[in-house]
């Protein structure tokens, strides 16, 4: 195969090239666009999906789907908050973060029971489940925003590890709430790749019931996994708090497909077995530039709908196309007989 | 719910579209035990001789948040002025089904007269029909489309509350520069009446201003809002100015600009709320927000409610004795006031929702 066909025999190559080609247009379309600013935020503007496609990758890795995700956020960044400011106890932010996914962990144990330990439909529990946990969200906990966020939360929103002017000389930043993708996106690539635990998803990804022959506890992995897809997305939430500054139990809940775009742009399959952190993470920045900077390029906001949808198709379509062509051409350059 | 939803007038929510359908499969068998039990009380309410004082029930959205509380307590301030008996009831949930019963629980008491805001306008026009064949006057606000009604009372016209905004922005501008528009979504018919007008009327007043990005849409998402508005900064790094619509924008665009460190330079005016807006009206970010007050509706729509009970007609250019309903503009049985409230960082100690 040519270097070029075989970059394209993969999503991420896909992904890869497209997001270069569009980074360039963009570029053409406005100078100021391949700025290191630039750079930075869009990084800034891709932390929560980043962090929410993580959880969701592990979750497709397996072979299961998880729409539930931004809705376990929404309610453990709004529970957090209530409690803190309830009980009126003096914490680090990193208890903050704790506490939000220790509550999305739970949320995301029932979510693990019931498709792990009852073996229900992961689509249909996780549909479920959305709804539910929004609801309850909503009824129970409140509908009111808070904007009265603890004065923690500002000086943690404010502080930023990195600070620079674009080339309009304004200031563009990025803040410490980074590092919680980063340490989510660290400890999910040494879960998947250096543990038996990641290989033991993938191997239910790729094929359950081969995975329950070589006595794989099929149950306990699953319920795990969407108690861990749940703490990040506890995480996630908790992220999106420190970022708007405020509790707003409307939001995040409708961008789970988004997320899902962004993970499966990123080389992992709805099928299972399949998916990597590193794709993950670019299918996400694709998702971000495309949502944000098709504005820069005078583009209306339907368009970006109409560019992922397109993205999607061709970005998965195209490597499953290759790899059916390569094998086909093997076959019958292969020596008759043989 | 204090979503800035709420605040739209015209009743486009999300939450409408959803409740519709479970309307349209209202139990009949529940409607008719309703009509034979008013009938009944009927009988008994006429017997216990009524004075002069009338029985105004407000049914409002959704109980219990800051928003109808607010409302609730300028009806209480209506009742005590007026001695009528006025109360207001809500369901617990923002759910058009519940308030169609309370509705019927309303037409069984035989009250003199029912104000409502409704979170469907469409599901409730059978069971306001049925109040008003029972001889009871309907009040409607936030909900100008109703037909069954006998007036509907609206804060304000919403053109002329674009203007109002657009008027805002460019005082402060200073008459030129660019700026830009959020709309909640490009398919909402009320915010995208509020920025064709303020369009319109800086085109002809303020030609040195202009509009840059066309209308941007935030979804009602902050953080949307927030994005947008750094691409925004960053595309026209000459922008001057920014109007919002739904709640949210205004907060969005004043995070980004308070991150990019251009606090002062960039003008952001619009809709929302001092729970909502609060921290950056104090810091500066956001010029004015404007909203109507709840109360000053409550007891603006009890007033004509009292009146069509008592069979005085609402004219054109009246004056309802109400801050903000001083010259109403009738359009049709839609009574229109001015009551924009204006709120910037000296007065935003006065209002809690």
């Amino acid at each position: 195969m040519s270097s070029v066909s075989r970059i394209l025999a993969t999503p991420q190559g896909v992904v890869f090239l497209t997001a270069l080609l569009f980074a360039l247009v963009l570029s053409l379309l406005n100078p100021a666009f391949f700025t290191p600013a630039t750079l930075i935020d869009l990084l800034r503007n891709s932390l929560v999906t980043g962090i929410f496609a993580l959880g969701v990758m592990m979750v497709l890795a397996s072979g299961g789907i998880d729409v539930s995700c931004t809705a376990i956020g929404a309610f453990a960044m709004y529970a957090t908050m209530k409690i803190i400011l309830g009980i009126d106890f003096d914490m680090p932010i990193i208890g903050y973060f704790l506490l939000s996914a220790a509550i999305g962990a739970g949320l995301g144990l029932l979510n693990g029971i019931l498709i792990g330990g009852l073996g229900l439909p992961t689509l249909i529990v996780t549909l479920g489940t959305l709804s539910l946990y929004r609801g309850a969200l909503l009824t129970f906990l409140g509908t009111t925003y808070i904007t009265a966020v603890p004065r923690k939360v500002i000086t943690f929103a404010r502080s930023v590890l990195v600070r620079m002017e674009n080339a309009v000389g304004q200031m563009v930043s990025l803040p410490y709430s980074f590092l919680v993708l980063l340490f989510v996106a660290i400890g999910v690539a040494v879960l998947m790749n250096f543990t038996m635990f990641g290989r033991k998803i993938y191997a239910i990804g790729g094929s359950e019931e081969a995975a329950a022959r070589i006595g794989i506890r099929i149950r306990r992995v699953k319920v795990l996994i969407y108690v861990i897809a749940g703490a990040i997305a506890g995480l996630a939430g908790m992220t999106h708090l420190t970022l708007s500054r405020m509790a707003n139990p409307f939001d995040l809940v409708g961008m789970e497909l988004n997320v899902i775009a962004a993970v499966v742009l990123g080389g992992a399959r709805i099928t299972g077995g399949h998916g990597t952190v590193v794709g993950t993470l670019l299918g996400v920045f694709v998702i971000t530039m495309i949502n944000t900077t098709l504005l820069m390029a005078g583009v209306p906001s339907y368009w970006q709908k109409f560019v992922i949808g397109c993205l999607i198709v061709v970005g998965t379509g195209l490597p499953i196309l290759i790899d059916r062509f390569a094998r086909h051409r093997e076959r019958i350059s292969r020596p008759i007989g043989a | 719910m204090v979503r800035l939803e709420a605040m739209v007038a015209n009743g486009t929510r999300k939450q409408s579209i959803n409740n519709k359908e479970d309307d349209m499969k209202f139990d009949f068998k529940k409607l008719a035990l309703g009509v034979a039990l008013g009938f009944t009380l009927l009988g008994g309410a006429a017997a216990v001789a009524q004075d002069a004082k009338h029985e105004i029930v407000t049914v409002v959205k959704l109980s219990g948040i800051a928003w109808f509380n607010r409302m609730e307590a300028g009806v209480a301030e209506y009742a005590e002025e007026t001695g009528n008996n006025a109360t207001q009831v809500g369901p617990a949930s923002a759910d058009a089904a519940l308030q169609v019963q309370m509705i019927e629980d309303l037409i069984a008491r035989n009250v003199n007269a029912i104000t409502v805001v409704p979170n469907s306008p469409e599901a409730l026009e059978p069971v306001l029909a049925k109040a008003l064949e029972a001889g009871i006057k309907v009040v409607g606000h936030e909900a100008s489309s109703l037909e069954n009604v006998t007036y509907d009372v609206e804060a304000f016209d919403n053109a002329a509350y674009g203007v109002h905004l657009m008027e805002a922005l460019a005082q402060d501008m200073g008459g030129e520069g660019e700026y830009a528009v959020f709309v909640g979504h490009l398919t909402a018919k009320t915010h995208n009446e509020w920025v064709d007008a303020a369009i319109a009327y800086q085109k002809e007043k303020y030609p040195k201003m202009t509009l840059v990005g066309g209308k941007i849409e935030s979804n009602e998402q902050q953080q949307t809002a927030y994005q947008k508005t750094k691409e925004l900064l960053r595309t026209y790094p000459n922008l001057k100015g920014i109007q919002g619509s739904a709640g949210e924008d205004v907060v969005g665009a004043a995070l980004a600009v308070e991150e990019a460190g251009l606090t002062g330079k960039v003008t952001i005016v619009g809709t929302s709320l001092v729970s909502v807006a609060g921290p950056y009206l104090e810091t500066g970010e956001i010029k004015m927000i404007s909203f109507w007050d709840p109360a000053k509706a409550g007891i603006a729509m009890n007033k004509v409610a009292a009146m069509a009970i008592e069979g005085k007609e609402v004219t054109d250019g009246m004056d309802l004795g109400v801050e903000g309903y001083n010259s109403v503009k009738l359009d049709g049985k839609v009574i229109y006031g001015q009551a924009w409230v204006d709120v910037t960082k000296d007065n935003m100690d006065e209002y809690d929702f």
